[in-house]
C-alpha cells in the first residue's frame, strides 16, 4: 500500500511538472484601482501636462503628454475615456516646435523651428500667434505657460492672455479656476492630478531675473509671492477636491537643473580657458550692479548658470558688440518704427549704463546682460521660493489624504544619471534622453518615465496596482 | 557520406538555450541524458571520452556513437510588478550534437576522438520588447575536438587524459537608443569566430568491487577569444554615424569555465544500474562582458557590464534497467544551480537554478547496431531581478526546455 502511494505520488509529480508548464508563462496579478477611483481622470497643470515639448505645443507631444499616459495606464483599472485639446492631423504641428537639424564640427546641436502645417488662425495686436480653437470638454486642463498666480485673473483666457487658454474657451471673462470648476462638473471626475507651480519660479530663472524689477519690470518674469501662491493653489486643490475626490499633487522640480541651465556653461569655461580669460562681468537681477564671474563658479551649484539663450551670445564675448540690447529694444518698444526702437534702445543702455563700443562680458562699460545669466544670488531667491510652494504642495497632500509625487526630490535624485533597460539617462542636453530640445520640457520618454514615478505614487496612497509603462515604447530625441 | 556528415555538423553549430546554468550546455550523450547526465563514476561506453577518460579503458569493443538533441525552449518575461508589459524569446531549435570514436588499442591502453558542444546560446527576443537596448538575440557557439588516450592499471583503475582542441564564435544583436526622425531605431551586430583554445579532460575511474565504482573528472577552462570581430552598424541618424563608425572591429573573451565533477555507480544487480554525480563548475572566472573596439563606439572604447558570476554545483541522479537483452529503460533527474547573482541577471542568459527530468530508452537492433533515446525536460525556477549591477532588464523570468535526442551506437 504504501509503495503504492510513493509511486502515484511520483507519477502525479512527474506529470504534474510535465503538464503545468508547456510553454513558460508569467502570471500577472490582476491589477486593482485599490481605494481610489479612476473612472473619470481630470488632469490640471502647465506645460509639463499639456504635453509641451522642444520649444513647442504639437500633435505628436500632446498624444504622449504625461496625463495622456497616465490615463492609458488608468485604463486597466477602470480608467474612461481621456479627451485632450488635440491639434488636428492638417494642424499637426500646432504652435511649430524645434526640430535637430545638425551639429556644428565643435558638436552645438543646430535647431530649427517647424513652420509648417501649424495651427495658428490669426494674430493679436502684439503680432503673438492666436491658435485654432477646441472648445469642446476635455479632461487634460493643462496650459503651457500657466502660474499658480494667473488662476483667478481674469481675461486670462482672452485675447489679451494666454494663447493655449484662449483656444480652450469662448469666454474671454472666464478665469482658469473657474474653467477647471466647469469641466470638473462636465467630466464628474474622480481622479485628479495637479502639476503646476513650476512656472512661478521658472520665468524669472530662463530671463535670469532680468525683468523682475527696474525699468524692464515683466510680473510675468518675477517669483509669485509665497501669500498669492499659497491662497490660490488651496483654493485649486479645494475645488478639485470638492466632494472628496482623489488625486495626485506633484512639487516644483528644482528649475536649475535643467539642461536649459547646464548645456552652455561648458562651452563657456572652454572658450575662457582657450582664451586665457581670467573672468568675465555681468548684470545681476534686474538693476544696473555689475558681477565678476570666474570660470571656477561656472556649472556649480550656487555659482553661475547660462541658460540655453546664451549660447547665441557667447561666440561675440570681446567684441563690441550691442547685439543684445537692439533685439531687446526691438522687442520691447511700443511700436515697431526705427526712431521709437532707437528711442527705446537709448533708453535702455543709459538705464544699465552699457557703453557697446567696449568688450562684450569682458569690461564693466559692455556687461553681459542679466538674462543671459543665473547667478547666485538670483538662483537663491529660486531656492527659498521653490522650497516654499513645495512645502505648501505637501502640506495640501497631507491636509486633503492625496497622493504625493515629490518631482523636485525625483529629479534631484537623478541629477547623476540611472540606467534603465541597459539605456543611460540624465539630465544631460540630448544625449541624456530625458529632456526635449528646448532643454526644459520631457521627451516622451522623460514624460513616460515620470509617469511611472507618479503611478508609484499613486499606488502607495491608495494601495492600488496601477501598472507601470514601457518607456522604451516612448521616443527620446530624434536625430537628423 | 563525408560530405553528408560535415554538412550535419555545420547546421549543428548552433546550440541551445536554457539548457543549463550560465550557458553551459550538458547533452554529451543520449544514453546519459536518459541518466540524469550521471555518468562520471561509471562506464559509459565511447562517451566516457567526454565524461570520464579514465572509463574509457574499461571498454571491451571498439565503437562509434553519433547522436544530437533537438532543443525546445522557451522563455517568458514580464516587467517589474506591477507591470502591463511583457514578451517571450523565441529560440531556434538548437542542435547540440556529439561524436566519440573509441579503439581498444590492447587490453590496457584505448584510444578515442570526441566531438561535441558542451557549451552555447540561441536567445532570440525580437527588437520591440523593452530590453531590446540590452539584447535582440544571441547566437554563442562552441565546438570542442578532444582526441584522448586512457590506460587500465591493474584490473580496476584506468586514468585517462584528453587534449581538448576548441573554436567556437559569437554573434550577438543589439538595438541602440539613437533615433532618427521617422522613430527607427538604430542597431547594432557583433559578430566574429573564436581563435582556437586548447584544454584538457582528465579523469581517473576506480572499480572498487564488482558492484561499487567511483570517478573523479577535470575539465580544464578554456578562454574563447575573439578577435577582429566585425561591428556592423544599421539605421544610425546620419548626425551620430560619428559615433558609430564604419569598419570598426571588436575583440572579446569569453570564459569557457572548468568543471571538476565526482561519481559513482552502483550495480543493485544484473539489470539495475544507479548513478550519481556531482559538478562543480568555475563560473567564477567569468567576472564580465568586455568588448574592446578598434573605433571608438559611443564614445568609448570599451564595452563593459558586470556579470560576477559565482561557481555552481550540479547534483544529479541516475539509473537504468535491462529489461532483456535488448531494451533498456532509464530515467533521472538533476539540480543545477545557478551561477547568477541576484542583480546580475540579464536577457542572454536569464538564468535561474534549474530543474531537470530525463527518460530514455536503449535498443539493440542487432550484435552491431543500438539506438539511444532521450527526452529531457528542464524546469527554470521563476526569477525576478532588479538586473541593477549587470545594468541590463529588470523583471521577471522563467524558462522552459523540451529536449529529446537521438544517438546510433555502431560496435566493432
Amino acid at each position: 500500500m504504501k509503495k503504492f502511494f510513493y509511486k502515484s505520488s511520483v507519477l502525479a509529480l512527474t506529470a504534474g511538472i510535465l503538464l503545468t508548464s508547456c510553454d513558460p508563462e508569467i502570471d500577472a496579478p490582476d491589477p486593482s484601482s485599490g481605494e481610489a477611483d479612476f473612472t473619470s481622470y481630470l488632469a490640471v497643470g502647465n506645460s509639463l501636462s499639456a504635453g509641451f515639448a522642444d520649444g513647442g505645443l504639437y500633435r505628436e507631444s500632446q498624444l504622449s503628454s504625461l496625463p495622456a499616459i497616465l490615463a492609458d495606464q488608468f485604463e486597466e483599472v477602470g480608467g474612461g475615456e481621456f479627451v485632450q485639446p488635440l491639434f488636428s492631423e492638417a494642424q499637426a504641428n500646432g504652435s511649430g516646435y524645434l526640430k535637430l537639424v545638425g551639429f556644428t564640427p565643435q558638436g552645438t546641436p543646430i535647431t530649427e523651428t517647424v513652420t509648417t502645417n501649424l495651427a495658428i488662425r490669426g494674430l493679436t495686436s502684439k503680432n503673438t500667434p492666436l491658435y485654432t480653437k477646441f472648445t469642446n470638454n476635455i479632461n487634460n486642463l493643462a496650459i503651457p505657460g500657466i502660474r499658480v498666480a494667473d488662476i483667478k485673473t481674469a481675461g486670462y483666457g482672452s485675447t489679451q492672455g494666454n494663447p493655449y487658454f484662449e483656444r480652450l474657451t469662448d469666454n474671454p471673462g472666464l478665469t482658469y479656476l473657474q474653467y477647471v470648476q466647469a469641466q470638473a462638473q462636465a467630466a464628474n471626475h474622480t481622479f485628479f492630478s495637479l502639476w503646476i507651480a513650476e512656472n512661478d519660479v521658472l520665468a524669472y530663472a530662463t530671463s535670469g531675473g532680468a525683468f523682475s524689477g527696474g525699468m524692464l519690470n515683466s510680473d510675468a518674469q518675477r517669483i509669485t509671492p509665497v501669500n498669492t501662491f499659497t491662497a490660490n493653489y488651496t483654493e485649486l486643490v479645494d475645488a478639485l477636491t470638492a466632494g472628496g475626490k482623489e488625486g495626485v499633487l506633484a512639487t516644483v522640480p528644482d528649475v536649475t537643473a535643467v539642461p536649459f541651465f547646464t548645456t552652455v556653461g561648458g562651452s563657456v569655461k572652454q572658450l575662457l580657458a582657450a582664451n586665457k580669460i581670467p573672468a568675465v562681468v555681468a548684470l545681476t537681477e534686474s538693476g544696473n550692479s555689475r558681477i565678476v564671474i570666474t570660470p571656477s563658479q561656472i556649472n556649480v551649484e550656487g555659482g553661475v548658470y547660462f541658460p540655453l539663450t546664451a549660447s547665441a551670445y557667447a561666440p561675440l564675448l570681446g567684441t563690441p558688440t550691442g547685439r543684445y540690447w537692439r533685439l531687446l529694444a526691438r522687442q520691447v518698444s511700443s511700436s515697431p518704427d526705427p526712431v521709437t526702437v532707437n528711442a527705446t534702445l537709448t533708453a535702455i543702455l543709459a538705464n544699465y549704463q552699457i557703453d557697446t563700443t567696449q568688450m562684450f562680458g569682458l569690461s564693466q562699460g559692455n556687461p553681459l546682460p542679466s538674462a543671459l545669466v543665473l547667478d547666485a544670488a538670483e538662483q537663491v531667491n529660486i531656492k527659498n521660493a521653490t522650497t516654499a510652494f513645495n512645502d505648501i504642495i505637501k502640506a495640501q497632500a497631507t491636509a486633503k489624504g492625496l497622493a504625493l509625487w515629490d518631482a523636485y526630490g525625483y529629479f534631484n535624485s537623478i541629477k547623476n544619471g540611472f540606467v534603465r533597460n541597459s539605456v543611460t539617462y540624465s539630465p544631460s542636453y540630448i544625449t541624456g534622453n530625458l529632456f526635449s530640445l528646448d532643454g526644459i520640457h520631457l521627451t516622451p520618454r522623460g514624460s513616460a518615465i515620470a509617469a511611472n514615478e507618479i503611478i508609484k505614487a499613486i499606488n502607495s496612497k491608495y494601495n492600488s496596482t496601477v501598472p507601470q509603462v514601457d518607456e522604451t515604447q516612448y521616443r527620446a530625441v530624434l536625430l537628423p | 557520406m563525408k560530405s553528408k556528415l560535415l554538412a550535419f555538423l555545420g547546421s549543428a553549430l548552433l546550440s541551445g538555450t536554457a539548457v543549463a546554468g550560465g550557458y553551459q550546455v550538458n547533452l554529451a550523450s543520449q544514453r546519459q541524458i536518459g541518466m540524469g547526465h550521471t555518468g562520471t563514476g561509471i562506464q559509459t561506453g565511447t562517451s566516457s571520452i567526454f565524461f570520464n577518460p579514465g572509463a574509457l579503458s574499461h571498454i571491451r569493443e571498439n565503437g562509434v556513437t553519433i547522436g544530437a538533441s533537438a532543443i525546445s525552449s522557451h522563455i517568458a518575461y514580464r516587467g517589474t510588478e506591477p507591470s502591463g508589459f511583457s514578451a517571450e524569446a523565441d529560440n531556434d531549435f538548437g542542435t547540440p550534437f556529439q561524436v566519440y570514436a573509441a579503439y581498444t588499442v590492447d587490453e590496457l591502453l584505448t584510444v578515442g576522438l570526441g566531438v561535441y558542444t558542451p557549451f552555447g546560446s540561441g536567445v532570440r527576443w525580437g527588437n520591440e520588447w523593452n530590453g531590446r537596448y540590452a539584447l535582440n538575440e544571441i547566437d554563442l557557439q562552441a565546438i570542442f575536438f578532444q582526441p584522448t588516450v586512457s590506460y587500465k592499471i591493474g584490473d580496476k583503475l584506468g586514468l585517462g587524459l584528453g587534449f581538448v582542441v576548441a573554436t567556437g564564435g559569437v554573434n550577438l544583436q543589439r538595438v541602440l537608443p539613437v533615433q532618427g526622425q521617422d522613430g527607427t531605431e538604430g542597431a547594432i551586430e557583433l559578430d566574429g569566430g573564436a581563435k582556437t583554445g586548447f584544454g584538457v579532460n582528465i579523469g581517473a575511474f576506480y572499480q572498487a568491487t564488482e558492484k561499487f565504482s567511483i570517478g573523479i573528472d577535470y575539465r580544464s577552462k578554456i578562454e574563447l577569444e575573439v578577435e577582429g570581430g566585425d561591428v556592423m552598424f544599421s539605421n544610425i541618424p546620419a548626425a551620430a554615424r560619428g559615433n558609430f563608425p564604419e569598419g570598426a572591429e571588436f575583440s572579446a573573451s569569453l570564459p569557457l569555465p572548468a568543471t571538476l565533477s565526482l561519481g559513482i555507480g552502483y550495480k543493485v544487480n544484473e539489470q539495475l544500474t544507479l548513478a550519481a554525480d556531482v559538478s562543480h563548475v568555475g563560473w567564477s572566472e567569468y567576472e564580465s562582458l568586455r568588448f574592446n573596439f578598434s573605433k571608438p563606439v559611443a564614445g568609448s572604447g570599451v564595452s563593459e557590464s558586470a556579470r560576477n558570476y559565482d561557481d555552481a554545483f550540479i547534483f544529479r541522479l541516475g539509473a537504468e534497467y535491462q529489461l532483456n537483452d535488448k531494451l533498456a529503460l532509464r530515467g533521472g533527474a538533476y539540480y543545477d544551480q545557478t551561477p547568477v547573482q541576484d542583480g546580475y541577471l540579464t536577457p542572454e542568459t536569464p538564468d535561474a537554478d534549474s530543474r531537470g527530468l530525463s527518460a530514455g530508452i536503449g535498443y539493440a537492433l542487432s550484435e552491431k547496431f543500438s539506438v539511444d533515446a532521450s527526452f529531457l525536460y528542464i524546469n527554470k525556477k521563476k526569477r525576478t531581478d532588479s538586473a541593477e549591477f549587470s545594468r541590463s532588464v529588470a523583471g521577471t523570468y522563467k524558462a522552459t526546455a523540451y529536449i529529446p535526442g537521438l544517438a546510433l551506437n555502431y560496435k566493432f
